[in-house]
């Protein structure tokens, strides 16, 4: 009896050992020849036959977009057949907690996509290998210099987008009609409006502050940004204490309580975007994903939906640039393969996948590349036609926003921002605990630069 | 002799084996992390001597998790023994469906913690869900209650959902206890002239204290060490109202990636448990003692 | 008389409120899971569904292969269970009988082991399970849950081999069996309920694990039931339908299980702990 124990033990050692043997040692024997994907090594990985295992997380976690991707490894696979691309996903919530533990246990896949925010953080503890090489082959200049510049430091470029996408504002035509109003210019208008539209069962703006969730920290950003101010000073410390920031958070808590259903206090991005989804909010701010969320949930008010660029704090104001998405693909350092990953990511971009790939959620991935917006394959989907008005706007707040906190340039601190989910607790305190707005907003500021400390 | 020695020891070896492999490095390690600067994402580390857990009693956070945790402990945990105690009496006292409601009484014990997470967060949910929208139809709110969203309610909510997780489980296990009491005691408490609740203390304590001891020094562990309960469903918000240690070490070890400062906050937790389980035996080998003379 | 029956009324009052609370999600979940498209968010308050559909069932078990996570589940807890209870039986034998002194030594760092807050431990496991390699497997995921069973179920189990006495293995031993063949042959049997007890507990314990699931597993394919019906939560598309489809899948085995071993769970832990 005793000796299938101990042999139980011993297997469960033996596997883990052979196991870990197998981690990434596969060897990177010559190859036959043949293979039809040549162009797509060319120039990023000379050395011919590519051989290994790779892994991709990413945080497409269901639906067309996943199923692309993984024709495209599926696709690539077959014209490399030495090589295996194992696919793993997640929410864009759980991504954090795993890379972050990743890196404690050495468990950071080979290549993924990220959150431009945390490409800085991956980039500061040297987590990520440079793809200079794969940026020149497909075309430094095809890409906005705005973008390639996010995921930069010393000369290196560490990410390449994907795709791009612009925060605005969603609205609902009908319901504006129906009550004779006019789509808001300016923040005081849509606190109004929304107001009005608070009642029979529709709520005019929801807040959303989760401590799961960074949507708070933006929709703070939105309005401080549309005023020319931001929430990092110069030198990169947290402000949450000027006027403006003052006002846009006070700003907030009126919509909380006046527009917003009380459960928002907790709601995380998908909980918001789902009442615009439902035609439960008559106001939204989201990039173009609304368009799809809408085509699923209640298909009969999608021709309803339209979007707007986010207000301003005056009328006469000037346009400001706010929130700017380039969601990045990026190469982990730890990886044994990095030619592998980057010969990958060069077929993404080859025009029929790519297509392909956008049109999994039209009008919500604007291209990252310059020219395929013209093409006849990317105007060739209903609902980018439908749309076209969304994405002029979506694409004109594209091309003068920023990542969020990047309005100084790429940094850390814009990260940790975003991740701690100190503007959420700030709020959540204030509506909660009934904290003074000043008070609360000092302590929220004095946490993010303490924060911003222990991270140098 | 020596042949004996060598035998008895196979029986505990494997066991031993696996604890010991098991724990001695995490322990070690989150010791060592208690006193170094060592960040999450970070290689390098020094160390720092004490101040991880100088700045853990600095902050008042800490604190109020603390509190937190130990409201959470203590009313879940009268809760659960409550409606567990009294439905177990009253199953006792009845003769028909004794089995059904037996059946019906024991589902929720079945519901892992997602399960628990999501069918609350959905019958609760503020927008969409049954319970407050019924409460507003009928008239008995005026506004949409917010179950696990208003600072006030949020943790007492939590504390319900847990009594309703755990009552099964003690009601089971003094049932059984119960069953255990010689119907004789009662009748010869009867012909005494004992009342019932002379009879439940003189006869039905003393037979059953031991098993609920055992169970209270149970459900303290797990309730004070539970994260999945709080953490999905309402994460320790709103304004870390539901906020206790396990949450705020997770917070701390994820969120700010303060890894040192995290590990000391879980060997303080740890100590204090120590602390509480050594009283709780010393209380039921008092028990025992007592039994046993 | 009378009085017997008034309070058989009170009782039979407060159970069926008691059942009445108990049972609710488990309805709310399955009645969920059947309504039609839009009635889950458009009429919060009606409780019987307007239309019947088994869309969300479908698009759970096809789209995202549920069954998949269901399978790990049960892998990952069976055999969990599985060696956590030979171990942890041989183990409890053997600090009962053959370590007076010892014993309570052991005892008492088994209950420590329990002490630990898993979330002390789920960073150093997920360097440990890193560096061996053994993240995303279920390998590495059930030695981690060994952790934790095999403390609580040595501990279950001493109380239920006190329960048995010595003279029955002596007898045994005159006949000529050794240790081994006394244990198996002879104890055994005789704690069988508590040790059917105990595995029971074992398995829900590993069943319902979500933290170190949550960290470990990295593949939506390879992860367990309670962190793949999580995923759902933070997935693209927030669908309560999905979500109550997915928790019925998960729960209703469960319930049906607990509700077929009932009397064994009851008895055995009781018997335990009052004579450990």
């Amino acid at each position: 009896m005793k000796k299938r124990y101990t042999s139980l033990v011993l297997a469960a050692a033996v596997s883990a050992a052979v196991l870990a043997g197998c981690g990434g040692s596969k060897p990177q024997t010559a190859a036959p020849a043949q293979t039809s994907g040549q162009d797509s090594t060319q120039g990023v990985a000379d050395a011919g036959e590519l051989s290994g295992e790779i892994t991709f997380w990413h945080s497409f976690t269901q639906g067309p977009r996943l199923e692309t991707l993984q024709k495209a490894a599926d696709k690539f696979m077959t014209e490399n057949p030495e090589v295996k691309i194992n696919i793993e996903t997640f929410s864009w919530n759980d991504f954090y907690t795993k890379w972050t533990t990743g890196l404690a246990s050495g468990n950071v896949p080979d290549m993924s996509t990220a959150l431009p925010a945390q490409v800085a953080e991956m980039i500061n503890v040297d987590a990520l290998t440079p793809i200079n090489d794969l940026i020149d082959d497909i075309g430094r200049d095809k890409f906005a210099e705005a973008a390639i510049a996010e995921g930069s430091m010393d000369g290196n470029n560490y990410s390449i987008p994907l795709y791009r996408h612009a925060h605005v504002m969603w609205i609902r035509k009908d319901l504006l009609e129906e009550n004779g109003l006019e789509v808001p210019a300016t923040w005081d208008e849509l606190y109004e409006t929304a107001k009005t539209l608070t009642k029979d069962g529709v709520y005019g703006l929801s807040f959303p502050c989760g401590t799961n969730d960074f949507q708070a920290t933006f929709f703070l950003d939105f309005y401080v940004r549309s005023g020319g101010g931001s929430l990092l000073t110069e030198d990169l410390k947290a402000d949450l204490t000027s006027d403006l920031a003052i006002e846009g958070i006070n700003y907030w808590v009126k919509v909380y309580n006046d527009c917003s259903p009380k459960d928002s206090i907790n709601f995380d991005v998908l909980d918001q975007a789902t009442l615009y989804y439902q035609g439960k909010t008559a106001f939204d701010f989201n990039s173009g994903f609304q368009i799809s969320g809408v085509a699923a949930n209640s298909p009969d008010l999608l021709q309803y939906v339209d979007c707007y660029p986010i207000p301003k704090i005056s009328a006469g104001d000037e346009t400001e640039g706010i929130m700017t998405t380039n969601t990045p693909m990026v190469v982990w350092k730890a990886s044994k393969h990095p030619e592998i990953c980057k010969a990958f990511m060069k077929t993404l971009y080859d025009e029929d996948t790519y297509v392909e790939f956008l049109h999994a959620t039209p009008v919500g991935m604007l291209p990252a590349i310059k020219g395929i917006a013209d093409t006849e394959s990317y105007k060739d989907d209903e609902t980018i036609q439908q749309f076209t008005h969304a994405e002029e706007v979506l694409t004109a707040a594209a091309d003068i926003g920023t990542a969020f906190g990047y309005e100084h340039g790429p940094n850390v601190q814009a990260g940790i921002m975003q991740n701690n989910h100190v503007v959420e607790e700030m709020f959540q305190d204030i509506i909660t605990n009934g904290t003074d707005v000043e008070t609360a907003a000092k302590t929220a500021e004095d946490k993010l630069n303490a924060l911003f400390e222990t991270a140098e | 002799m020596a042949k004996k020695n060598y035998t008895r020891w196979l029986f505990v070896l494997p066991a031993m084996v696996i604890v010991i492999a098991l724990f001695i490095y995490p322990i070690c390690s989150s010791v060592l992390y208690s006193f170094t600067n060592k960040n999450l994402i970070k290689a390098t580390y020094k160390f720092i001597g004490f101040k991880n857990y100088v700045e853990v009693f600095k902050d008042s956070g800490f604190w109020l998790s603390f509190f937190h945790s130990l409201k959470w402990t203590v009313l879940s945990l009268a809760g659960q023994i409550v409606v567990g105690f009294t439905a177990a009496m009253a199953l006792k006292r009845i003769e028909v469906g004794k089995g059904v409601y037996k059946t019906l009484l024991i589902i929720p014990w079945a519901f892992p913690s997602i399960v628990i997470a999501f069918s609350w967060k959905w019958i609760l949910n503020g927008v969409y869900g049954f319970l407050p929208n019924i409460l507003l139809k009928l008239g008995i709110c005026e506004t949409t209650p917010q179950f696990l969203t208003s600072g006030t309610m949020a943790f007492i909510t939590l504390v319900m959902i847990n009594i309703w997780f755990g009552a099964p489980m003690i009601m089971v296990n003094v049932l059984s206890a119960l069953e255990t009491v010689p119907r004789d005691q009662y009748e010869a408490a009867q012909i005494d002239g004992a009342r019932p609740w002379q009879s439940f203390y003189y006869v039905t304590v003393p037979h059953i204290k031991m098993v609920v001891g055992l169970l209270v020094v149970l459900r303290t562990v797990w309730i004070f060490n539970n994260f999945d309960l709080i953490y999905l469903i309402t994460g320790g918000g709103p304004a870390g109202s539901t906020q206790t240690i396990p949450l705020y070490a997770y917070n701390m070890g994820w969120s700010t990636k303060l890894i040192g400062r995290s590990s000391a906050v879980t060997v303080l937790l740890f100590i204090f448990l120590m602390i509480i389980c050594g009283i709780y035996f010393a209380v039921i080998n008092k028990w025992e003692r007592e039994e046993s003379k | 008389m009378k009085k017997v029956k008034t309070g058989s009324v009170i009782s039979h009052t407060y159970l069926i409120l008691l059942t009445f609370v108990s049972v609710f999600p488990l309805v709310w979940i399955l009645i969920s899971s059947v309504k039609g498209k839009g009635e889950l968010t458009g009429n919060p308050t009606a409780f019987w569904p307007r239309t019947w559909t088994l869309d969300y069932y479908i698009h759970v078990i096809k789209d995202l292969n549920f069954f998949v996570n269901i399978k790990n589940s049960v892998i990952i807890s069976l055999v969990t269970t599985l060696i956590a209870i030979t171990v942890a039986s041989l183990a409890a034998y053997g600090i009962v009988r053959f370590f007076k002194k010892l014993g309570s030594a052991m005892s008492k760092v088994l209950v420590t082991t329990y002490i630990f807050p898993p979330i002390l431990l789920a960073i150093p496991y997920s360097v440990i399970m890193g560096k061996m390699g053994l993240i995303n497997t279920r390998v590495g995921l059930i030695i981690v849950y060994l952790s934790f069973s095999v403390p609580y179920a040595v501990w279950l189990l001493t109380g239920f081999f006190r329960t048995v006495p010595v003279e029955i293995e002596e007898a045994a031993r005159i006949d000529g069996a050794n240790k081994m063949q006394t244990f198996v042959q002879v104890v055994l049997p005789l704690v069988a309920p508590g040790v059917v007890a105990t595995a029971i507990y074992t398995f829900i314990n590993t069943w319902n694990e979500f933290l170190y699931a949550l960290i470990l597993m990295n593949n939506t394919s390879k992860m367990t039931v309670a962190v793949a019906l999580r995923s759902l939560d933070g997935a693209e598309i927030l669908d309560w339908g999905d979500m109550m489809a997915a928790s019925a899948l998960v729960v209703l085995p469960s319930v049906i299980f607990f509700c077929l071993i009932q009397n064994k769970i009851a008895g055995g832990m009781a018997d335990g702990a009052v004579k450990s």
